[in-house]
């Protein structure tokens, strides 16, 4: 293990100024919309203080993936049209971009690819949920997969560092990346981005997709459906060369996860197949 | 600077000298094809082996993208036989459980891609396939050099 790197980094996360921030809306609303004491009144409330975040979040309602036909022109008739969840989503996308549409060096990925496999990995999150009828789950792993490998963003430094490190150590000893990223540097980009969805006081459930969706057999029972669901679709967009970067595909797909969400054969291939309408349907969100 | 045409996913793109065709490949299987006397040249970047009644998309699949890219290259001037194949990608997620046939769809990708380049009497020059790399790709039209950039590191291959 790389000492120097393991004490820089344990010196981020015990920092929490350190840690990206999120402009503050984006968690009070994914809370708020958990809590039924909140009246939607408050929601919208809460979003319209931020002026210049409203405008890009009333563009996004009126695109072609969130419309649904009516034009949008205040918060209120958003949440009225919408939903508040869908809402929500479209709070989280706009707060949660500027951090990661970022180049991110270390793991090879330009600007804006790391956001394009997140809202892809989102987008297939969801329709999986939906398919499978766990519609509950649909803004909760679409939340996920945007921002299920946020913490890269932090790590991406040392990965640069101790590249060769990392990836000799996944050759000689046959293990993925993000377990040669823990051998190597004390640390792999799941536990940091857990550290930073702690700081922006995110509801558990996200914090499980972000810490488990490389080993979703690790997941809380509770969270484990969700986690695996993630799990599938970013390893799907990754074959499907979205993000791919130098990490490659030194991932796993897990027999549990299939099992947990229960796809066939057939609906894997399907999902996989589907990768260029996916990336059709997020381009006017990106 | 040469113009940069990006080849997406499920796609053919073709162009000629000095133009320069890039993709970004995981399991998915890019073709390269190249006339070195007209300096034309053309990719598909194909994601599953044999297309299905049911999506008709034909740039999708190795058995139908590869026979029209040749014809559209055919179209824009290309001879039959000055034409040749350099093919890359193919990689498979590093481990997959037992039940996960989709883990080696690269490697059908690439028998695919072999099947339909041969019935077409077009000569495969470079294999740069398989392993578990992202590969980002870059064919270079005005001498029909392929560079392939993976883990950080880059190959150029001029054979044509």
């Amino acid at each position: 293990m790389d000492q120097n790197i393991k004490k820089q980094i344990d010196a981020i996360i015990t920092n929490i100024d350190r840690l990206p921030p999120l402009p503050e809306v984006a968690g009070k609303v994914i809370n708020m919309v958990n809590d039924p004491d909140v009246s939607f009144k408050q929601v919208a409330q809460e979003i319209s203080k931020n002026q210049a975040m409203t405008a890009n979040i009333l563009k996004l309602c009126n695109s072609a993936f969130f419309s649904k036909g009516k034009e949008i022109t205040s918060i209120d008739r958003a949440i009225v049209t919408l939903g508040l969840k869908e809402v929500k989503d479209i709070v989280f996308l706009v707060a949660a971009k500027p951090l990661m549409v970022k180049p991110v060096i270390g793991y090879d990925l330009a600007q804006g690819d790391l956001w394009t496999q997140g809202l892809a990995v989102a987008t297939m999150s969801r329709d999986i949920a939906i398919s499978k009828k766990k519609k509950e789950l649909a803004d909760v792993v679409f939340t996920g997969g945007i921002i299920h490998n946020v913490g890269k963003v932090v790590i991406a430094l040392f990965v640069q560092q101790a590249f060769r490190d990392i990836l000799a150590l996944v050759q000689a000893q046959n293990i993925a990346f993000h377990q040669a990223e823990k051998e190597i540097m004390g640390y792999n980009h799941q536990e940091i981005g857990e550290k930073i969805l702690e700081k922006w006081n995110f509801p558990q459930v996200l914090r499980s997709i972000v810490r488990y969706y490389q080993e979703p057999g690790n997941a809380p029972a509770e969270h484990s459906l969700a986690v695996s669901i993630v799990h599938i679709a970013n390893a799907i967009c990754l074959m499907g060369g979205i993000g791919i970067g130098s990490d490659g595909l030194f991932h796993e797909i897990r027999d549990e996860a299939i099992k947990k969400v229960a796809l066939s054969q057939q609906e894997l291939e399907g999902l996989f197949s589907r990768v260029p309408e996916i990336l059709k349907q997020i381009r006017d969100i990106q | 600077m040469s113009e940069i045409i990006t080849v997406g996913v499920a796609q053919i793109r073709c162009s000629t000298s000095p133009a320069v065709l890039r993709t970004i490949l995981g399991s998915c299987v890019g073709i390269c094809i190249y006339d070195r006397v007209k300096k034309i040249g053309g990719m598909a970047h194909v994601l599953l082996p044999t297309s299905q009644k049911t999506n008709p998309n034909p740039e999708k699949y190795a058995d139908t993208a590869i026979p029209l890219l040749v014809k559209e290259l055919l179209r824009q001037g290309a001879k039959k036989e000055n034409l040749s194949a350099k093919i890359t990608g193919g990689a498979s997620m590093f481990k997959f459980g037992a039940n996960v046939l989709l883990g080696q769809i690269g490697d059908r990708n690439i028998e695919q891609t072999r099947t339909e380049l041969e019935k077409l009497g077009i000569a495969i020059l470079v294999e740069e396939v398989g392993g578990n790399m992202g590969r980002v790709i870059d064919f270079y039209l005005e001498d029909g050099r392929m560079k392939v950039k993976a883990g950080g590191q880059e190959k150029i291959y001029y054979k044509v």
